[in-house]
C-alpha cells in the first residue's frame, strides 16, 4: 500500500511543473548567490581586505571560510523542501474532496503517511544532493583548488540531509494531521528550520565553529527524533476529525 | 437475510448530535433510499456503515461485519462520496487504478468498468478535463472497482445536468437489475422512486420506513363512509380513508366496482391513484418538525 501511494504521489508531482520549479528556486538561489558573491569578491576585493579576512578566520581564504560555513544551509534546504509538499499531503486531499475515498478504501494510516512522506523525501534529498554537488564544483572552480567536499560536507550531505528531510516531513505531516488549513500547515511546518538557520548566522559570525562532532550528535539527535514523529504522525492522524473539522 | 442492520446508531460531533437512534435494516438485493432534508443525518449515517465514524451508541452489521469495522469492512463495501473526489492531474484511468490497485482489486476490473461506463475514449485525459457527468460516473466505477457486497451512493445525481443524471440513475437501475444491494442516500423524491424498493426517513433519526409503490392504485370516493368487507378479498390491498376506499385491485375494476354497489356503498368517483411519496414525505417532515428533528 506504501508503495501505491508513493507512487501516485510522485506521478503528480511529475505533472506539477510550477511545484517542481518552486522547489528548485530556494537551491539554486543557495547555489548560485554565494559562488557569484565568491568570485566578485575574489576578482575585485583589494589584496588588504582578503589577507585581512584571512587573519580574522585562522589563516582560511575567504573561499575555505565561505565553503564550510554553508554547509548548515545544505542542511537547511532538506527541512524547508519537503515541507512544500508535505503540508499538502493531507491537507490538500481534504481540500480536493479526495481524503474521504481514500480513507473509505483498507489503506492503513501508517502506509498513507509513510507513502507521503517518501514521496516528499524523495525530490527533496535528489534536490539537495544535486545543490550541494553544484556548489562544491563551483566553489573549487572559482577557488582554483579541490576544497569540496570535505569529510563534513559528504557526512552533512549524504547523512545528515536524509535524516533532516524525514525530520521536516514528519513535522509537516504532523501539523498537517491537525491545522486543517494547508497554507497554514506550511507556515507552522517551516519554522522548524529557524534553529539551522540560527546556528548559520552564528556560525557565519565567527561565535562558533561547528565540526564534525557537533554534526555526528546532530545526526543522532535528528534520528531519534523522527522516529518519534513519525509514531506521532499515525497517533495524531485521525480520520473523523479529518473528515469533519474545517478549521 | 438482511445484509444491513441497523440498531439505534447515534453520532454527535462536538455536542452536536448528527443522527439519534437510527434503526433500519436492508435486504440483500435491496435498493434502500434514505431520505432526509439537508443536515438531517443521511451522509453521517453512511459513514458509519462505511467505516469511516464510530458510533457514539448503537450498532450495525454491514456485510456481515460490525461497525467501524476497520480495512475488512471497508473491502467489503463501496462508497461514492458527495464529491467525486479524484487527482486532477491523473488520468481517468490512472485514478481508476489507483483505487483499484488500493483496494486489491482483480488486473481487468480497471478496463472493465471503463469500457461498461463507456469512459475507455476518455480513459487517458486528465481527471480535470472530464465532464462533470464522467466524472460521477468514474466515481461510480471507483465504488464497484472492488466488486464490494454493499453500495452506498451518497447524492448521486447532486450537481449533475439532466443528460448526467439520466446516465447515473441508468446505472444504479442496472446495479439494481444485478441484485445488487445499495443504499442510495438522496433528497430527490423522484430518484427514490424510481430505483428504490424502501425508504428510510432521516430526520436526525428514522422517522419511518416507507415501502414504494409503483403500480397505480384505485381511488374510489364514496357519498359516505362505508365497511367495504365485501370486496376485501377482490383487492390485493385495501385501505379506506374517510370516504375514499385506497385499492390494489385483484378483480377487474368494474367487478370490484359492482361489488360495491351490490353491497349497498353509494359510488361518486372511480379513478387510478398514485400513493405519492412526497405526501408521505411531507407529512413526516412537518411531525419532525415538530418534534424539533430538523429545521
Amino acid at each position: 500500500m506504501t508503495l501505491l501511494v508513493l507512487r501516485k504521489e510522485l506521478l503528480e508531482l511529475r505533472r506539477s511543473p510550477v511545484l517542481l520549479l518552486s522547489m528548485a528556486s530556494l537551491p539554486a538561489t543557495v547555489v548560485i548567490v554565494p559562488i557569484a558573491l565568491l568570485a566578485w569578491v575574489m576578482h575585485a576585493a583589494p589584496e588588504q581586505a582578503l589577507a585581512f579576512v584571512t587573519d580574522v578566520y585562522g589563516g582560511q581564504s575567504i573561499g575555505a571560510v565561505l565553503a564550510r560555513n554553508w554547509l548548515p544551509m545544505f542542511l537547511v534546504l532538506p527541512i524547508f523542501l519537503p515541507i512544500l509538499l508535505a503540508a499538502q499531503s493531507i491537507g490538500g486531499e481534504r481540500e480536493r474532496r479526495t481524503l474521504e475515498p481514500l480513507l473509505a478504501t483498507p489503506a492503513s494510516t501508517l502506509s498513507i503517511i509513510l507513502g507521503k512522506s517518501i514521496a516528499a523525501l524523495v525530490p527533496a534529498v535528489l534536490i539537495t544532493w544535486i545543490a550541494a554537488a553544484l556548489f562544491c564544483a563551483g566553489i573549487d572552480a572559482v577557488i582554483g583548488h579541490s576544497l569540496l567536499p570535505d569529510e563534513a560536507w559528504l557526512f552533512g550531505t549524504l547523512v545528515l540531509s536524509p535524516l533532516l528531510a524525514l525530520f521536516g516531513n514528519a513535522m509537516a505531516v504532523v501539523v498537517s494531521s491537525r491545522v486543517l488549513d494547508p497554507r497554514a500547515a506550511q507556515n507552522l511546518a517551516a519554522t522548524t528550520v529557524l534553529p539551522l538557520l540560527g546556528l548559520l548566522v552564528v556560525q557565519l559570525a565567527g561565535r562558533i565553529a561547528l565540526g564534525p562532532r557537533f554534526y555526528v550528535v546532530l545526526a543522532l539527535g535528528v534520528a531519534f527524533a523522527d522516529v518519534a514523529l513519525v509514531f506521532v504522525a499515525v497517533r495524531l492522524f485521525d480520520r473523523e476529525r479529518l473528515l469533519t473539522k474545517w478549521r | 437475510m438482511a445484509a444491513i442492520e441497523v440498531e439505534g446508531l447515534t453520532k454527535s460531533f462536538g455536542g452536536r448530535v448528527a443522527c439519534r437512534d437510527v434503526t433500519f435494516s436492508v435486504g440483500k438485493g435491496e435498493i434502500f433510499g434514505l431520505l432526509g432534508p439537508n443536515g438531517a443525518g443521511k451522509t453521517t449515517t453512511l459513514r458509519m456503515l462505511a467505516g469511516l465514524y464510530a458510533p457514539d451508541a448503537g450498532t450495525a452489521v454491514v456485510a456481515g461485519i460490525r461497525i467501524p469495522g476497520g480495512p475488512e469492512l471497508r473491502r467489503r463495501v463501496g462508497l461514492l462520496t458527495e464529491q467525486p473526489g479524484f487527482y486532477d492531474r491523473l488520468t481517468a484511468r490512472e485514478n481508476l487504478k489507483y483505487f483499484a490497485d488500493l483496494e486489491g482489486s482483480r488486473r481487468d476490473r480497471v478496463q472493465a468498468l471503463l469500457d461498461r461506463f463507456a469512459l475507455a475514449e476518455h480513459a487517458d485525459r486528465p481527471f480535470a478535463e472530464l465532464s462533470r457527468g464522467m466524472k460521477q460516473k468514474l466515481a461510480i466505477a471507483r465504488a464497484l472497482v472492488h466488486e464490494p457486497e454493499v453500495i452506498f451512493l451518497d447524492e448521486p445525481t447532486v450537481g449533475l445536468d439532466p443528460e448526467a443524471t439520466r446516465e447515473v440513475r441508468s446505472v444504479i437501475a442496472e446495479l439494481s437489475a444485478e441484485h445488487a444491494t445499495i443504499i442510495l442516500c438522496t433528497h430527490h423524491l423522484d430518484e427514490v422512486e424510481r430505483l428504490c424498493s424502501r425508504a428510510a426517513f432521516i430526520a436526525q433519526r428514522v422517522v419511518a420506513v416507507h415501502e414504494i409503490r409503483r403500480e397505480d392504485l384505485l381511488r374510489i370516493d364514496l357519498a359516505a363512509p362505508f365497511a367495504p368487507d365485501g370486496v376485501r378479498a377482490m383487492c390485493k390491498s385495501l385501505r379506506s380513508s374517510g370516504t375514499s376506499l385506497f385499492i390494489e385491485p385483484l378483480a377487474q375494476v368494474p367487478d370490484i366496482v359492482a361489488a360495491l354497489v351490490a353491497a349497498g356503498a353509494r359510488i361518486e368517483a372511480v379513478a387510478p391513484h398514485r400513493d405519492p411519496l412526497e405526501e408521505a414525505w411531507l407529512s413526516l417532515l412537518a411531525d419532525a418538525r415538530e418534534q424539533g428533528l430538523t429545521a
